[in-house]
């Protein structure tokens, strides 16, 4: 009998269990604050939902065995838009969702077979609404969550602001069936493969430029106006990042403006969003999102109502960076509570009682414990912030 | 501070002369009594660690190493989510498909369907018999692949040839290929996108040595 989990699966201790949740309720606290609903999407759908209409590919979803075609969530949007669609669509806009659960990715490893990677995430989906007042409701929401974290400056948070509709603009001089290879080497930051495209070098070289283009949005944005002229995309990505702009300076988070960044699935067709923390040894990607209109539509919404914006968090690559690795705990330590023979038994749950009483962790060493140093040596080794011994 | 993975073997030479022209001296790593697979550089700035060829990308995927240098050839068969930055243009090699001198077979098309070909870039030899339309076994090895025609365990082997001498030592003789591979500089695609300039500075001058300058240039916006 296999004594392992399956690889991939996640088999958490009490440690990570309670940091997770804890990371969860702040999250899902803000969220209510703002006037989310939770809902609960289902951990198996079809896999044509899944699959968000080709913005997931086949390859990263976890197919079940089953009559149907089924598979296990990648991510939580697909699911909410549906519900949003169907369930829920008789219930006013803007819709306001949120959800947290476990998502499953597979990958193929390097022996050919199937990997599987489970990860928990907490996020929200706004729907119904098409407008830059909803990006910029997200952003503040975004660094609102970021703020009860406890993110540190040495962790130099940064917001990376992308737009798929202005990286489409910025192709839209390209022969149209260039576009897509374009776009992919620039997403992928391939400058080798922009250098093979069959384009003329004048072409290249702005598309290299424009790999390179990236920063402050005060900086960023008089660089894509001049390339792109008036552009009302332009203008509303300009407003939504002025309004968050002072917050996220309040909080110590940088905004960067790049156009050439797309996240892993290809949900999204305007703003797209990922927040990124400075790891122990590495930038580690924290949440990420943006809007997502055309999915909402292939749902069946009417078009006055085919829109969503949403992000998700990444729970425990937020715990793992907020909790470096031999750093302890001992707000959820508890006091260990001994006694010294059987008599005092009913005293020491009294104590127990009391502590619990006052919101207080304990537990109780179920056998008799002779001496207060054989206490403190139990106490210490089980990880008790404290010790009550009753003699 | 910067890290760098660098593959150990062939490309080490050359690589080390890369980042010294960026300012950066990983050239402990050469000193044929060094042990250390992490050697910092005497400026402070940057690591480098010393892995295997397949890791390099491998540390850099994970973000472990914001550079790396590795093969091509590498990369085409682990496909990991790693930025190619710039062709370093030296350790060139070609992959090739190989077969015995007297098998009669002159191009890979020829090979009979169904038959066997071993080699240690599974990925690549899978995509190339399934661009010509031919079925074939792959049999995965870790190396001495010229062994499989002549012990006649496989018809064939896909696997990289620099000088040939190789093969024709073991009686082989090369009939397709299915690209030329160089050393290509990569880097990890988020630490990029947080980079304040440090890493592109880097890069920038790491291209200075290589003949693909003209693929990292800075044009500006117009």
């Amino acid at each position: 009998m296999a004594l392992q989990p399956a690889a991939g699966a996640r088999d958490l201790h009490p440690r990570q269990v309670d940091r997770n949740r804890q990371l969860c309720q702040r999250l899902a606290a803000v969220y209510r604050l703002w006037g989310y609903r939770e809902v609960a999407p289902p951990m198996v759908e079809r896999l044509d939902t899944l699959e968000a209409g080709g913005g997931i590919a086949e390859r990263d979803v976890a197919r079940l065995i089953a009559e149907e075609p089924l598979g296990l969530r990648p991510e939580l949007t697909a699911s909410i838009a549906r519900a949003a669609c169907t369930r829920l669509a008789d219930r006013p806009r803007p819709l306001r969702l949120w959800a947290e659960g476990s998502t499953f990715r597979t990958f193929t490893g390097d022996g050919g077979g199937q990997r599987l990677s489970e990860r928990l995430q907490s996020g929200v989906e706004l729907l119904g609404v098409r407008s830059a007042a909803a990006d910029a409701e997200l952003m503040a929401l975004l660094l609102a969550c970021s703020e009860t974290l406890g993110l540190q400056a040495s962790h130099q948070p940064r917001l990376l602001v992308g737009h798929h509709g202005v990286l489409s603009a910025l192709l839209e001089d390209l022969p149209a069936a260039h576009r897509p290879r374009a776009r992919q080497a620039l997403s992928g930051f391939d400058p080798l493969a922009i250098a093979r495209l069959p384009l003329p070098q004048a072409q290249i070289d702005r598309l290299q430029a424009l790999l390179r283009l990236r920063g402050e949005p005060t900086v960023v944005l008089p660089q894509l106006r001049r390339h792109l002229g008036e552009s009302p995309l332009i203008d509303e990505l300009a407003g939504s990042l002025e309004i968050v702009a002072p917050t996220a300076a309040r909080l110590g988070i940088s905004l960067q403006l790049d156009p050439s960044f797309q996240p892993h699935f290809d949900l999204y067709d305007g703003i797209v969003l990922k927040l990124v923390c400075l790891g122990a040894e590495a930038p580690v990607e924290i949440a990420s999102g943006g809007r997502y209109d055309a999915l909402v539509g292939r749902f069946g919404a009417e078009a006055t109502e085919a829109a969503g914006v949403g992000f998700g968090f990444s729970i425990e690559d937020i715990r793992d960076l907020l909790l470096r690795p031999g750093s302890r705990d001992p707000a959820g330590r508890p006091v260990l509570v001994a006694y010294g023979n059987h008599s005092s038994l009913a005293r020491a749950l009294d104590c127990l009682a009391r502590l619990h009483d006052k919101g207080q962790s304990a537990e109780l060493l179920p056998d008799a414990c002779p001496s207060r140093d054989q206490a403190e040596a139990a106490a210490q080794r089980r990880g008790c912030s404290a010790l009550e011994w009753l003699h | 501070m910067i890290t760098v993975a660098l593959a150990k073997g062939a490309l080490l030479k050359d690589s080390v002369r890369c980042f010294a022209a960026a300012g950066l001296d990983f050239s402990a790593l050469l000193d044929a009594d060094n042990r250390q697979l992490m050697v910092p550089s005497p400026c402070g700035r940057a690591r480098a660690l010393l892995v295997r060829n397949a890791d390099v990308p491998v540390y850099v995927a994970y973000g472990q190493a914001q550079l790396g240098v590795v093969g091509d050839d590498v990369l085409r068969e682990h496909q990991l989510p790693v930025a190619p930055l710039l062709d370093l243009g030296f350790g060139g090699c070609r992959m090739a498909v190989a077969v015995k001198e007297n098998s009669g077979y002159s191009r890979a098309a020829e090979l009979p369907a169904h038959c066997r070909v071993a080699s240690k870039f599974v990925r690549c030899a899978e995509a190339f018999f399934a661009g010509l339309d031919l079925p074939v076994e792959l049999i995965h090895l870790t190396g001495s692949v010229e062994l499989g025609p002549i012990t006649g365990m496989s018809e064939a082997i896909v696997d990289l040839v620099a000088t040939g001498r190789t093969l024709r030592e073991n009686g082989l003789v090369a009939i397709d290929e299915l690209f030329h591979s160089t050393a290509r500089l990569i880097g990890n695609p988020l630490a990029l996108r947080f980079d304040l300039g440090d890493l592109q500075g880097i890069v920038d001058r790491v291209a200075t040595t290589t003949t693909a300058a003209a693929s990292v240039s800075a044009p500006s916006l117009r």
